[in-house]
């Protein structure tokens, strides 16, 4: 079986180009990350807590880059190919060894340097926090998840190594400033143990960091003003100056200090996500606006230019502002917010921020109709959440009370967090058309070629559908039971490596406990495993059902190798078109869906039921979707719904792209199917015609309200014609500007790979 | 009543366009007349037929069998104020079946529409208006003649029907297909118009001519009409409504 070379990562512009980038600009290459290397290496036998110390001075502000023409607000970052931080440049302590020897190559650098960084590469590579929760793994979990290269290595799990999953408490730095909350710690210190003290003390000096960046920004703007000549811009980089100077000593007292405070702790904790910013920005913007010292349009115009900064700090899949929804403490002031925020996010027209609107039946009607405004528009955002099914839902799936869920907010892709009260970093991916795979094979993948899962039996004895069922069931209990184990093994060796003091003095109970975030620290340790292909693996056991042992069509061998023929051979065609007439989900088909709900209840039961063996809060299934399911489908065989060999799998929990062919209500009836108690969060997508938004708004807000009273819990619209896509695709010269919603991020149409482009434009768009 | 067997050429749930809010579109094969743009050439006949690529069209099915998937939008219906729509073909030509889903819809509340030309005997649809919440009622050409040449048949029964459905009260939704060259003269238009002052209530909708249906032509083996006309643009549909709205019909609107 052929499969192509992934393009994905020549065409994607990640996170890690735009460092190799920096580094290039860099007048000494890899002097940073030199420096930084040199700060772990003098503390590697010292406690966590100056380890990381030293590695953050060195690290900040030295990572913040200069201000630039039209910023109304400071910070911009670039993380260097060494650092340490939650999750921009890798987990922890983290080396970027490929981004180095490109810098090397690329640069021309001599051969002196050249083995400098290898050798700073080597000095690395055992001592990363990604390698050390490797080496962490008991031998059956290592051989359980022998690869981390999830975006090419064929497999049914892989981890992934990161502490993401966090939501810090801005209202609470907002209200006490940086010195209101070192006054906090510093009460703390007294009658704590030494251990305690001297992580408290640490958070201490992460604070005074942040007032040096702050500084540093102050000293820039000043002088940029000095130097600027242009009156307006010389007015706008005094207010920078002022309320940099301000907050880097008091709390803010008005609406850009606000945010000002706010956007440079979010950078350098490493943090791009930042929860419900209308509940801790409103109640500044709304004083400020009553008392004159501010128009809307100014205020607008400053989230305007904050939002360019999340774009300029690259990261589509994050980047993630909430607004709206039950549990904000001023729901007016942050009304207001909210109602800018939208108006920001259709002037900047940009991928980023990952706007998302939650609401409730009796919120302010301004907001969803604003929202709907927005979106029709062609902008993707806001994406929707629905509180009236999602707070009960996550209350029940955290385990929490309605209060507590009431703070649930949407992150990265959409997996759900407690605000500030819990971490849920997704750390496990796991492929359910590759365990079905898996299953047909007695756990040989025919891909990698290799024994990957437990031998669950030769197909040739299935008797019934349960049988393969069962196989498929015992294929993911070895998968998810792996990925849990590995996760609990992440955060404990996170903790033993560092305090992560950025988060643990904004995360609930780390400073009453005088304990880091991953070290007992945080109130509620939750895990996420993302599961990809469940629509595709749904489907296949469907058609598996129906073909072989309902209608006994063909024996379950023969359906074998004709998908390991990935259907070329005799009569295979055949068989394909007669597997595609088996109902698929999407189409409010009973037996289909059914069976989706099937796959759904048991691998978020399965996956919830590991938390407590590994001793975890909760450990729950996140649906959510990136570009995941066209990367794993590359590296998945032929499967049984009639899908072939390498192409993509379904998308989230949707419908396979264009199965979904009995109208949009049918679709819609189809999704409210699955249970939204058990898992952290599933993304919807929705393609609509900009038609349909012009000419027929209200029963466009009808389907949507009756979707919601349904059982509704998210949906992320699309606005697009099938034409436009078709056109993109030919003249891409002239489409820059085609936003789509990829799942879990918006992206330029354009810039997709090819095979995913197909896919967008395969899934069906409702007119 | 709800075990009548009816042949059924398609189904579309959340449909926006045939009638009020959000709907479920019934369509019934067969239909008495043929339409030189007809854009569902497979609604014509009655019986089920096979496609030269192997794709059926139509199938036998029950009031109850058709009623439970209707059901599966009530939610959408209550939201948006839509309901079945019963289509075809000439949906009165199935009359019993017909007769049997929109009294099925009704019977639980479901807001209904009729999509029909009106060429049945006034007794029949008469008798079919408790169970009609909307006529989305066609109007194809004004003078006889033409009207026999583009449709098929004499127009005397649709018009008379019209008038007494209009007569009586019923609400009615007027749908125009205008196709440039056959259609659309002064005549006609000025015909629309005069029904849009007449009835101030009443809704016209107009359709203007589209190539959506050429492909079934082709599979069903049938050659398609030979007609002179083209696609209109923005321009002559503007130019249509500007006509209709200026003789006293302001209620004309693209459908
Ligand atoms: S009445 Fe409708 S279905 Fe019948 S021929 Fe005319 S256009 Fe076609």
């Amino acid at each position: 079986m052929a499969h192509a070379a992934s393009p994905f990562r020549q065409t994607m512009k990640t996170l890690h180009d735009l460092n190799v980038e920096a580094a290039l600009a860099a007048p000494a290459p890899l002097a940073r990350e030199r420096a930084i290397t040199a700060a772990f290496r003098a503390h590697e036998h010292d406690s966590p807590v100056t380890r990381e110390l030293a590695v953050l001075s060195s690290q900040f502000p030295s990572s913040f880059e200069p201000i630039e023409d039209g910023d109304l607000i400071a910070g911009r970052i670039r993380y260097p190919l060494v650092s340490f931080g939650p999750e921009p440049g890798g987990l922890g302590y983290a080396c970027l060894a490929g981004q180095i020897r490109s810098v090397v190559t690329e640069r021309g650098l001599d051969e002196a340097a050249r083995a400098e960084a290898e050798e700073l590469i080597a000095f690395w590579e055992a001592r990363t926090t990604e390698s050390k929760t490797r080496a962490a793994y008991p031998p059956a979990l290592a051989a359980a998840l022998p690869s981390d290269a999830w975006t090419s290595d064929s497999g049914a799990a892989f981890p992934l190594y990161r502490m993401a999953g966090t939501v810090l408490d801005y209202a609470k730095l907002l209200r006490l400033g940086l010195g209101g909350l070192d006054a906090e710690v510093a009460a703390r210190v007294a009658g704590a143990e030494p251990a305690q003290r001297e992580f408290l003390e640490g958070l201490r000096a992460a604070l005074r960091l942040v007032a040096a960046s702050l500084r540093h920004y102050a000293a820039q703007s000043r002088s940029l003003a000095a130097d600027c000549g242009d009156d307006a811009r010389e007015a706008e980089l005094k207010v920078i100056a002022s309320s940099c100077e301000a907050v880097a000593q008091r709390a803010p007292a008005t609406f850009h200090e606000a945010i000002q405070l706010a956007w440079i702790y979010a950078l350098i904790s490493g943090t791009w996500n930042y929860g419900r910013v209308d509940d801790w920005l409103g109640p500044f913007l709304a004083r400020d606006l009553d008392a004159r010292l501010l128009t809307e349009e100014t205020a607008t115009e400053t989230i305007c230019s904050w939002w360019r900064l999340m774009k300029a700090y690259e990261n589509q899949f994050n980047n993630r502002v909430i607004i709206g929804g039950r549990g904000r403490a001023d729901g007016d002031a942050s009304d207001r917010f909210a109602l800018l925020a939208m108006e920001a996010t259709r002037r900047v027209c940009l991928n980023q921020p990952q706007l998302s609107l939650r609401f409730y039946k009796g919120q302010n009607p301004a907001l969803m109709a604003r929202a709907l405004d927005v979106i029709g528009e062609g902008c993707t955002f806001p994406i929707l959440y629905n509180d009236d099914v999602n707070i009960p839902a996550v209350a029940r799936a955290f385990g929490v009370q309605e209060t507590e869920a009431a703070q649930y907010t949407p992150y990265g892709c959409g997996e759900y967090v407690l605000a500030h009260r819990s971490v849920g970093t997704p750390n496990g991916v796991v492929n359910l058309a590759k365990c079905l795979e898996l299953a047909l094979h007695d756990g040989w993948d025919p891909v990698a070629r290799r024994q990957a899962g437990p031998r669950t039996g030769n197909v040739a004895g299935f008797a019934s559908f349960e049988g393969v069922w069962r196989a498929y069931a015992a294929q993911l209990e070895h998968f998810v039971a792996a990925l849990a184990e590995q996760e609990r093994i992440e955060y404990d060796v996170a903790g033993r490596e560092a305090p992560f003091l950025f988060l643990s003095a904004l995360y609930d109970d780390c400073i009453a406990r005088a304990m880091p975030i991953f070290s007992g620290g945080v109130r509620h340790l939750g895990g996420t495993n993302e599961t990809y292909g469940n629509t595709t693996a749904a489907d296949a056991l469907l058609a598996i059902e129906h073909v072989v042992f309902r209608d006994r069509a063909v024996t379950l061998p023969r359906l074998v190798a004709a998908l390991d023929a990935n259907f070329a051979g005799p009569d295979y065609e055949a068989l394909r078109q007669r597997l595609l007439t088996v109902p698929k989900y999407g189409n409010d088909d009973d037996a289909a869906d059914a069976m989706a709900q099937r796959v759904h209840e048991h691998a978020c039961g399965l996956t919830r039921a590991q938390a407590a063996r590994v001793g975890l809060d909760s450990y729950l299934v996140v649906v959510i979707n990136n570009h995941a399911n066209t990367i794993l489908g590359r590296t998945t065989a032929a499967s049984a719904d009639g899908r072939r060999a390498c192409e993509r799998l379904a998308n989230g929990n949707n419908p396979t792209p264009g199965a979904d062919r009995s109208g949009v209500t049918a679709f819609l009836n189809s999704l409210v199917k699955l249970d939204p108690g058990i898992h952290a969060g599933t993304v919807q997508n929705m393609k609509f015609s900009g038609g349909l938004f012009r000419r027929h708004r209200a029963k466009l807000e009808a389907l949507l309200r009756a979707y919601w009273a349904g059982g509704g819990t998210q949906a992320m619209i699309t606005v697009v014609s099938r034409a436009d896509l078709e056109s993109a695709m030919r003249e891409p010269e002239n489409w820059g500007h085609l936003m789509v919603r990829v799942g879990g991020f918006s992206i330029r149409f354009v810039e997709l790979p090819r095979d995913v482009q197909i896919e967008i434009i395969s899934r069906t768009l409702y007119e | 009543m709800n075990d009548i067997v009816g042949i059924v050429f398609d189904l579309q749930r959340g449909a926006l366009h045939d009638g009020p809010g959000v709907r479920t579109v019934v369509f019934l094969k067969g239909c008495p007349l043929r339409c030189a743009w007809c854009h569902n050439p497979e609604s014509q006949a009655f019986a089920p037929e096979t496609g030269r690529s192997g794709k059926t069209y139509g199938w036998a099915t029950t009031v109850e069998e058709v009623m439970a998937v209707v059901r599966r939008d009530a939610r959408y219906y209550a939201e948006s104020g839509g309901g079945l729509t019963v289509s075809g073909g000439e949906p009165t030509a199935q009359y019993m079946f017909c007769a049997a889903l929109l009294a099925a819809a009704k019977a639980e509340n479901i807001h209904t529409c009729l999509d029909t030309c009106g060429a049945l005997d006034w007794p029949r649809l008469d008798a079919l208006r408790p169970d009609v919440d909307v006529f989305l009622y066609d109007y194809k050409a004004t003078d006889p003649a033409r009207h026999r040449a583009l449709t098929g048949i004499e127009p005397d029964l649709p018009f008379a029907n019209l008038a007494r459905l209009l007569e009586a009260g019923a609400s009615v939704r007027l749908r125009c297909p205008l196709v440039p060259g056959m259609n659309d003269d002064a005549e006609h238009l000025g015909a629309i118009a005069e029904l849009g002052r007449r009835w101030p209530k009443l809704a016209i909708e107009l359709m203007p001519y589209h190539e959506a249906g050429e492909a079934k032509y082709g599979d069903l083996g049938r050659p398609r009409p030979e007609l002179s006309t083209h696609v209109p643009g923005p321009a002559e549909i503007a130019a249509w409504l500007d006509s209709l709205h200026g003789a006293g019909a302001p209620q004309a609107a693209l459908g």
